[in-house]
């Protein structure tokens, strides 16, 4: 079943035609609500999202693409329990231990991979100091890897802001870890 | 330190492909099976939504310093008829833990006010101790003459000749229930809430999922939220329950 004959059943009440979309979706809206901020809520978000999807499906655009549309609903939920938390929207994520990072050069050699963790843990450092919007639009672009009009529609601003900011957020990072690397 | 691509270490493109390695190695709050979380949102919509909390929406989006200022608008959750098909067209607003069902009220409950589960008198000082949520205290009304502690620290109550003040956990489930008939409540920008100008019935939700307790009639009603503590206050006339409202800290 896709997504479109999905939502065109759900939309008459098979609630069955919706687990469908909420169990293809569920993944990557998680990490969507965790990434924007919703730390060990994410799965409350996630859940409210997904409820609250199905309630407004009449207002979803019949032939567009379900995933933007539902993941805007991720991202909303998780900027409102942000600020009614009033706690900055963070990156609730830290670096993953299961894959070890080995440099690119010699893999294995544990000092070339101390180094290449080191510049992941500053990259990463460098996009929690972002703004607001920089940073969202460099979780959207490259760790949620949606495209710029994906980006647009899920964070509710124009093509052009999503240019611009990853614009910003590209130089600021380039010189962030730049600056870190020769010095 | 002399790795092989020091001398131009961030090309645009190394970047972008930097940044997206680094987005498959982020590590998340476990995710649970799909199919779980299928089975939980399938069952809060058979539910009517058990669990819907309102929080303020991003429908505009005040700056930091203005959402400080709480003076967010909250936009309640507006359900019309399930897919499924209501027997009545009630419409349901939910906020901070109250839903309220416009339009398929009876007469008005006779029901007489009864204790809350467990409730007992207690101090502010007792009663902040034993809450699940900061207990807030409007500065308009000064210390209250009576205060309660019920169902296990879900629900304070505090009191002042006139006025009732319920404080509750407004982010989980329903605590009350409300059935009125029209007209609509009406939205109160000032605090972010919603004005109940008639007597209607109200009835206490236990946290334990219990059966709601007996109705009772509740004079006009100011529901709002502030931070994650719902707040019905009871008694005042509108001017003076916003007045009263907007003085929480």
């Amino acid at each position: 079943m896709d997504d479109d004959e999905a939502v065109t059943r759900a939309l008459a009440g098979d609630l069955d035609a919706y687990e469908v979309l909420v169990t293809r979706y569920s993944a990557v809206a998680h990490r969507t609500a965790s990434l924007l901020g919703a730390a060990d809520e994410a799965q409350d978000v996630v859940q409210e999202a997904f409820v609250k999807a199905f309630r407004h499906l009449k207002g979803f655009r019949r032939g567009s693409s379900f995933r933007p549309w539902l993941l805007r609903i991720v991202a909303n939920e998780t900027h409102d329990l942000t600020r009614s938390r009033g706690r900055r929207s963070d990156l609730a994520v830290r670096l993953g231990r299961e894959r070890e990072p080995y440099g690119p050069g010699d893999p294995g050699d544990p000092e070339s991979a101390a180094v290449d963790a080191d510049g992941r843990a500053r990259l990463l450092e460098a996009v929690r100091a972002l703004s607001d919007g920089e940073r969202e639009a460099v979780v959207c672009r490259y760790f949620l890897q949606l495209s710029e009009a994906e980006t647009a529609e899920v964070l509710g601003v124009r093509l052009g802001t999503v240019k611009s900011r990853t614009f910003r957020a590209l130089r600021r990072l380039r010189e962030e870890v730049g600056r870190e690397h020769f010095g | 330190m002399s790795t092989s691509d020091d001398r131009d270490p961030i090309a645009p493109e190394d970047l972008e492909t930097r940044l997206r390695d680094l987005g498959e190695e982020l590590a998340m709050a476990p995710v649970p099976p799909p199919a779980d979380v299928a089975r939980a949102v399938r069952a809060r919509i058979e539910d009517g939504g058990a669990g819907d909390r309102v929080r303020p929406r991003a429908a505009w989006r005040p700056s930091p310093r203005v959402a400080a200022a709480a003076v967010a608008v909250l936009t309640a959750v507006l359900l019309g008829a399930t897919p499924q098909g209501r027997a009545a067209v009630v419409s349901v607003l939910r906020i901070a833990g109250v839903e309220i069902h416009v339009g398929g009220a009876g007469p008005l409950p006779t029901g007489v006010p009864s204790p809350l589960p467990g409730e007992r008198r207690v101090t502010l000082e007792e009663a902040r101790r034993g809450a699940r949520f900061p207990v807030a205290v409007p500065s308009a009304l000064g210390e209250p003459s009576d205060v309660r502690l019920a169902d296990g620290g879900r629900v304070v109550t505090l009191l002042w000749p006139g006025v009732r003040l319920d404080e509750f956990d407004g982010t989980l489930g329903v605590v009350w229930h409300k059935e009125l008939g029209e007209p609509f409540p009406e939205q109160v920008g000032v605090v972010g809430g919603w004005w109940i100008p008639r007597s209607h019935g109200v009835s206490y939700v236990p946290g334990d999922g219990g059966a709601p307790r007996e109705e009772r009639v509740a004079g006009p009603t100011l529901i709002w939220q502030h931070k994650l503590v719902g707040l019905r206050l009871e008694g005042p006339d509108r001017v003076e329950a916003m007045r009263i409202a907007s003085s929480v800290r």
